[in-house]
């Protein structure tokens, strides 16, 4: 279902009437019919996708629960008969069980995921390997459609069973309660990718309808339509040009262009998320925050904590610290403190655990060595970062640089910024050295445009460019506010109600007059495509 | 608790850690502290801190790691 269709529009309002209007302890079937609707619509074939995983997970957490509550029972019964060795010997059997179910689930899912978007990458790969030895190339007849949203709700869902495995919280025994939290659909197609503790506090609590909820949960949906359907939208046709052309165009109009994509990626991914953040605070659920003014960041390390946080997060429970922990690293680490210091020692087993953390988050972007370098391309800045940090510090008291001064936060900032740029577009213009021939194009066309139409080909009407640079200074000015406080309680705090609503009304004269024609442009979401 | 308040010093000498309630959601430590941090508490008192441990609630205190400490020990019995 196109979330930017009336009928989209339709099937929200009728939600929020049903949602409010049947008892309390109801709602959540409520959530879940609709939930299976929403997807259904998307492709009746795919809900067996969403079905497996919500089944296998259900009956691997439900299995790996009741061997622990046996161990339980049993060290309980059998602590002052038993010795210390007896007891361990009883948890390592236990464990071994609950190992075998966790990994059988893990490959159960993660298996489907990898077949869907991987095996094409893969055959292409093994094809370019036998074709160098002579041999016949593996014939890739398979039409393999990714079903909507697997990555997001597979990666979801096995946090789930790792949680449950590690004994954070009890699995669920009710599996239409794990079936919601599976396919819960604002959050879906695009993220977040939520904590089960979290997710289902919100969902399964009873939700009252109160005006204020209605209300900031519209004003935010509204700002979302206009960062997508006007900045993001109008962006995507500019930015398709300068990634299809670079090679036809000076260094400053494809620099241009690539700066035109950090905002219409942001305007579009963060757009999505003012939308479904807002429509469930009209329900009465509060999703996690998947950005927190990530332009604003200082570092890439930091960046990467305020962009898309909830697959950050993700990595970082789920790949990062077990990667870190685990002994082999661990002993890597006290070799290398031994051997090499201990201020580099103790950075091993983290830059270890970052690579890896860094390899998969490529691929989870897309099955391409364009994705796997620009994941690459990370993990070196952050690494780097994470062994220069005292070399760092020394050459800034050498320098007598105020870190806290406005002068150097701006500089780091804009440094952030540039570099974020130059590392996004990397894997978006077609192949690996495609991107690479952007950044060539960047540095070594110096050709000076003479002419508005030589400087930027790409415009063919000049009211839309004004309407993205206007709503570009809205994001830039909003985001400035929001480190104080939410943009809405400032508006609440600075103007009265009429006031409001005329910039509402403006606001939606603006997404309706710019937005609908460029809805063409890029109607669906950028996000979708991972 | 004083070998633990020793590796505290050593990572960061900074902080008061009998006042200090908020390390991992003040954002005092980062995720690479935590490592170092979860490395020399493991190797000091040879005991296996699993990931299921690292959640904020057992780091952001001094206190709040030497219960996480004496319950991995209890555990391990």
């Amino acid at each position: 279902m196109d979330l930017l269709t009336l009928g989209f529009l339709l099937f929200c309002i009728v939600l929020v009437i049903v949602y409010y209007l049947v008892p309390k302890a109801m709602q959540w079937w409520i959530l879940l019919a609709a939930s299976l609707y929403f997807y259904a619509m998307s492709g009746i074939k795919n809900m067996i996708y969403v079905l497996i995983t919500a089944l296998s997970t259900y009956a691997a957490t439900r299995m790996i629960q009741s061997l622990t509550d046996r161990q339980k029972e049993w060290i309980k019964a059998n602590k002052k008969t038993t010795s210390k060795e007896e007891r361990a010997a009883y948890k390592a059997h236990i464990q071994a069980k609950r190992r075998a179910i966790l990994v059988a689930a893990l490959l159960l899912n993660f298996g489907i995921l990898c077949t869907f978007k991987y095996l094409h990458f893969l055959i292409a790969q093994v094809n370019t390997v036998i074709s160098s030895f002579g041999a016949s190339p593996i014939n890739d007849t398979l039409k393999l459609i990714i079903p909507l949203g697997i990555s997001f709700y597979t990666f979801q869902t096995m946090g789930y069973l790792v949680d449950v495995y590690w004994n954070k919280y009890p699995a669920e025994k009710n599996f239409g309660r794990v079936l919601l939290f599976v396919s819960f659909f604002p959050q879906m197609t695009q993220g977040p990718i939520s904590n089960y503790k979290d997710l289902t506090t919100e969902l399964f609590k009873e939700h009252t309808f109160t005006y204020h909820h209605f209300s900031w949960g519209a004003q935010r949906m509204f700002w979302g339509f206009f960062k997508k359907m006007v900045v993001a939208n109008v962006l995507s046709a500019y930015v398709q040009d300068v990634f299809a052309n670079y090679a036809s165009y000076s260094g400053i109009t494809t620099l241009i262009g690539a700066f035109m994509y950090s905002v219409q990626i942001y305007a579009d991914f963060s757009g999505y998320m003012d939308m479904m953040c807002g429509f469930c605070e009209v329900l009465d659920i509060r999703l996690t925050e998947n950005f927190e003014r990530p332009y604003f960041s200082k570092s890439i390390a930091e960046y990467w904590r305020r962009w898309h946080s909830s697959l950050g997060a993700w990595f970082k429970t789920y790949i990062y610290y077990p990667m870190a922990m685990v002994k082999w690293n661990q002993k890597l680490g006290r070799w290398a403190k031994q051997k090499l210091g201990k201020t580099f020692g103790q950075t091993v087993p983290a830059s270890v655990a970052l690579v890896v953390v860094w390899l998969t988050t490529g691929l989870w972007h897309g099955a391409s060595w364009a994705y796997i370098a620009w994941g690459g391309v990370n993990g070196i800045f952050i690494i780097v970062s994470l062994w220069m940090e005292t070399v760092y510090a020394s050459w800034k008291q050498k320098l007598g640089i105020n870190e806290a001064s406005w002068g150097w936060r701006a500089f780091q900032t804009i440094r952030t910024f540039i570099l974020v740029t130059f590392i996004k577009v990397l894997p978006e213009v077609g192949t690996l050295s495609d991107g690479f021939g952007l950044w060539k194009q960047i540095f070594t066309n110096h050709t000076i445009p003479r002419s508005f139409h030589a400087l930027l080909p790409f415009v063919d009407k000049k009211m839309p460019l004004l309407a993205v640079m206007i709503g570009t200074i809205l994001i830039f000015v909003t985001s400035l506010i929001q480190r104080r406080q939410p943009i809405r309680q400032w508006l609440e705090d600075h103007t009265n109600y009429a006031v409001r609503v005329l910039i509402f009304a403006v606001l939606f004269i603006v997404i309706v007059y710019f937005g609908y024609p460029a809805s063409g442009n890029g109607g669906g979401f950028m996000y979708e495509q991972f | 608790m004083e070998e633990l308040l020793e590796i505290l010093n050593d990572i960061n000498p900074d902080v008061d850690y009998s006042k200090e309630k908020n390390l991992i959601d003040g954002k005092v430590y980062d995720s690479f502290s935590i490592i170092t941090l979860v490395s020399n508490i493991s190797e000091e008192f040879d005991i296996e801190i699993g990931p299921e441990y690292l959640v904020p609630e057992n780091f952001n205190s001094a206190e709040a790691m030497w219960k996480m400490i004496q319950k991995i020990q209890e555990d391990e019995d």
